[in-house]
């Protein structure tokens, strides 16, 4: 058996929505097959009031055992470093999930906002995420927390986090798998790859078939702002809702796994010098890459040139 | 003497959010009530200063379960900027997904949120129906439970195809949409809501979606209801024997003004009929079941009791006026919620599904409402129900998408004038509305009105609560510990608080 408590705080719910279209199995059979009992969602939960305040007592005091503790949305510490943005009974919200994170065996916060404070951290609602604030290690639990089993925070990056990742990782837990992390403590498994690897509009990048307008099949990172190529995640690879993602659907991937998410910059442009992104794919030498770039779009087949091929 | 307890905190959940209510209770009976959305999130403040486009990424962020409601309104909003005329593929695009959505989100709340409650052993464990009720509803369990987890998911595949993925796309654009999906994908989609329908019919209605149709009066839904073992036992069959029999259907009444802004353009060409406000969704604003022709400058937002910067001398101000400046007092003064009080001709209203079907003149709805005033049931009732009115229409828009699929989707736009503009819709819990102004390329200002604002709105100026405050006033309470009744009331509104704080 494996307990897990589900919390939310500064965020929309979108992970929870996201989970529901989980392609691994439906949530029911999931967790029915992987023995988790999830003790509290403030989505589906249908305790009392007063059966819940009790149940978080027995978590307190550690007759209940909680395995996995969940926080899906950020801490909201404003105004000031109160949390009097975010309340339960008067109290801040922040201050039960302390008391929770600290008898819980693993910590998984679940989307950017949990992961890295997201929407509000340069706000007045101060938000931050549980280790990291945006790419600094000092979260809301502080650089060395680690929960009972020794782990760091496991960081389900993402807006929403995609519903195989966080079924995936609730299945590795369960199972007794220690994920592999990344230096924002994101699982290797599904943050190894970047968003770009798998899109259907690779051959457009491969041969620099770049768009500057909506609704081409062309290729969306030179010009439409797609961040496809600079952020890790699995969107291409194990598709959303079991069918498609933004790229291949013409949206600009937005770079929603990076701990900087949501950017200062517009959306849909790339900042660029003389039509050369500012940022390039990750890793890529400057000189190289556009001497690679230009060499490509010159020996770009007629095909993709006028677009025939689909996405 | 009265046995009065006041001051009563109740911490709702499945409400997409937090929710508090406090309550005065007086001999078994809720004599006042007061909504506390307990969280602010500042997506007016950080829209200040961002390009033009931004708010298609961030304001869908707004909330997990209608996405892409925001990003309607979002869009709508630069549409008045862009004055130009939409392709109609564009717009069936638009409408198929914004539907799929509310459908998924109408069954979500329905089973996952409402008839939980009564699959909870503490409150119904004596009513007649409880087994039965444990069977279907119990949290990921029960069989109903387990049925609309898998249905709702294969419904938003639909939502995937067209947008890239669900939750929180930004595939609607100025000028359009950003892609048409290929022959075997729109193909695709009309078999997944076949399919949905072959289950909403089975499952939820037990008879066809022309059988429920004809279902016009009070006495028609009983007869209905008695008519056949089908429906007595379908999800809406149940959901009435059990409601009734644990007398949802005498709380909850709340203001009797219903309000629904309207929503899903038409193309130029199809054969949908266009309803008040030259939508498919009526708009419109009623008291009782008498409509009214709606108009966006007489809304307003109070912020008398919200904790806000009293700024204008606390009058209430048109959202191209508004503004979003927080102020955490706690609960010393007047101030005791992080929504706003919207009101409409200084009016509070209900917004809903149940505003939609009293707007769009439907006959059942206003029947039940003439003859018994509204109530949590009926409310909840008019949710279940509403994807029967969708359904049907979804399926012509991919017939006409499939016609038409060579037309274009997209008309290139280059610039965005400065100037303000409203986005006005209808999301799955109501009216929602953006209203954005934009200078010199970069937003302004950006005010957001949510349904549940609308629904779970504190006093005004006046002194005067929100709907379902007044909604709660004469519920009974059998146990204070376990305030069932008073979830009923509030969960038949369909609560988003993540939207209304916004």
């Amino acid at each position: 058996m494996t307990t897990v408590y589900w919390m939310q705080s500064g965020g929309c719910g979108g992970d929870t929505y996201s989970l529901l279209s989980s392609n691994i199995l439906d949530i029911n059979d999931m967790f029915k097959n992987l023995g988790i009992v999830l003790l509290w969602h403030p989505s589906f939960s249908n305790i009392s009031p007063t059966e819940h305040l009790n149940m978080i007592d027995n978590i307190l005091n550690r007759t209940l055992p909680l395995d996995i503790l969940i926080l899906e949305g950020a801490i909201i510490r404003g105004p000031a470093g109160t949390g009097m943005f975010d309340t339960k009974n008067g109290r801040p919200k922040k201050d039960l999930f302390h008391s929770l994170a600290m008898n819980a065996r693993y910590v998984v916060a679940v989307g950017t906002c949990a992961a890295f404070g997201g929407f509000g951290v340069d706000h007045s609602i101060e938000a931050t995420g549980l280790q990291f604030c945006k790419r600094k290690r000092e979260g809301f639990l502080g650089e060395n927390f680690t929960s009972l089993s020794g782990m760091p925070v496991i960081n389900l990056a993402g807006c929403p986090c995609h519903h195989d990742v966080i079924s995936g990782t609730l299945m590795a837990i369960a199972s007794g798998v220690n994920l592999e992390l990344d230096e924002y403590q994101r699982p290797i498994e599904w943050y190894g790859t970047m968003v770009h690897q798998g899109c259907t509009r690779n051959e457009y990048h491969e041969y620099r078939i770049e768009e500057s307008d909506f609704g081409e099949m062309g290729c969306l990172f030179f010009h439409m702002g797609c961040a496809g190529p600079l952020v890790p995640g699995p969107c291409n690879k194990l598709l959303w809702n079991g069918q498609s993602s933004k790229p291949r659907a013409g949206v600009p991937c937005f770079g929603c796994t990076d701990p900087e998410f949501p950017r200062a910059t517009p959306f849909f442009y790339t900042p660029n010098i003389e039509g050369i992104p500012l940022q390039l794919p990750r890793g890529v030498n400057r000189a190289h890459y556009m001497v690679y770039k230009g060499m490509a779009a010159e020996a770009a087949p007629e095909r993709l040139k006028k677009r025939t091929s689909k996405v | 003497m009265s046995n009065i307890i006041k001051g009563i905190n109740i911490p709702l959940n499945r409400v997409e959010g937090d929710l508090e209510i406090h309550v005065d209770i007086a001999d078994g009976v809720i004599t006042d009530a007061w909504s506390c959305g307990t969280m602010y999130r500042g997506f007016e403040e950080m829209m200040t200063g961002r390009g033009v486009l931004d708010g298609l990424v961030i304001t869908p962020r707004i909330c997990g379960i209608c996405s892409l409601s925001h990003l309607t309104a979002a869009i709508g909003a630069l549409d008045v900027l862009t004055n130009i005329i939409l392709p109609d593929n564009a717009i069936r695009l638009c409408n198929l997904a914004l539907m799929a959505e509310t459908i998924q989100s109408d069954m979500r709340q329905s089973v996952l949120m409402y008839m939980v409650d009564f699959a909870n052993p503490a409150a119904y464990s004596l009513h007649p129906l409880f087994e039965d009720a444990f069977r279907r509803y119990e949290p990921l369990k029960g069989s109903s439970a387990i049925d609309t987890i898998r249905e709702t998911k294969s419904l938003v595949e639909v939502i995937a195809i067209i947008g890239g993925q669900w939750p929180h796309t930004s595939f609607m654009v100025p000028g359009g949409v950003t892609s048409i999906p290929e022959i075997h994908k729109i193909l695709q989609c009309r078999m997944i809501i076949n399919n949905f329908r072959t289950w909403y019919e089975k499952r939820v209605l037990g008879c066809s979606i022309e059988r429920w149709n004809e279902v016009i009066t009070v006495g028609k839904l009983y007869e209905w209801l008695e008519e056949s073992e089908k429906h007595s036992e379908s999800e809406v069959g149940f959901f009435l024997r059990f409601a009734m029999e644990a007398q949802i259907d005498q709380i909850g009444r709340g203001t009797e003004n219903f309000i629904s802004f309207g929503s899903l353009l038409l193309p130029e060409s199809t054969i949908v009929k266009k309803n008040a406000g030259g939508r498919f969704v009526a708009s419109g604003f009623a008291q009782g079941t008498k409509v009214e022709l709606f108009d966006q400058f007489k809304i307003s937002e109070d912020i008398s009791h919200s904790w806000y910067h009293q700024t204008n001398d606390g009058k209430a101000l048109h959202p191209f006026k508004g503004s979003t400046k927080p102020y955490a007092s706690g609960n010393s003064g007047e101030q005791y919620s992080w929504a706003k009080a919207p009101r409409y001709d200084g009016f509070p209203a209900e917004t809903g599904p149940l505003a939609e079907m009293v707007v769009d003149e439907s006959p059942l709805f206003k029947d039940m409402i003439n003859k018994h005033g509204a109530n949590a049931m009926i409310r909840e009732l008019a949710r279940i129900v509403r994807p029967a009115k969708l359904l049907l229409i979804m399926d012509i828009w991919l017939d006409e998408l499939m016609e038409n699929r060579k037309a274009p989707f997209y008309t290139s736009i280059k610039d965005i004038a400065d100037g303000e503009g409203a986005g006005i819709i209808e999301a799955a819990r109501g009216a929602l509305g953006h209203w954005v102004s934009v200078k010199n390329g970069r937003i302004s200002r950006y005010q957001i009105i949510t349904p549940t604002a609308w629904n779970g709105s504190p006093r005004d100026r006046n002194n005067i609560r929100g709907p379902w405050e007044e909604a709660l006033i004469g519920t009974p309470v059998k146990n204070p510990d376990n305030l069932i009744e008073a979830g009923h009331v509030i969960r038949s509104f369909d609560p988003c608080m993540v939207c209304s704080v916004h």
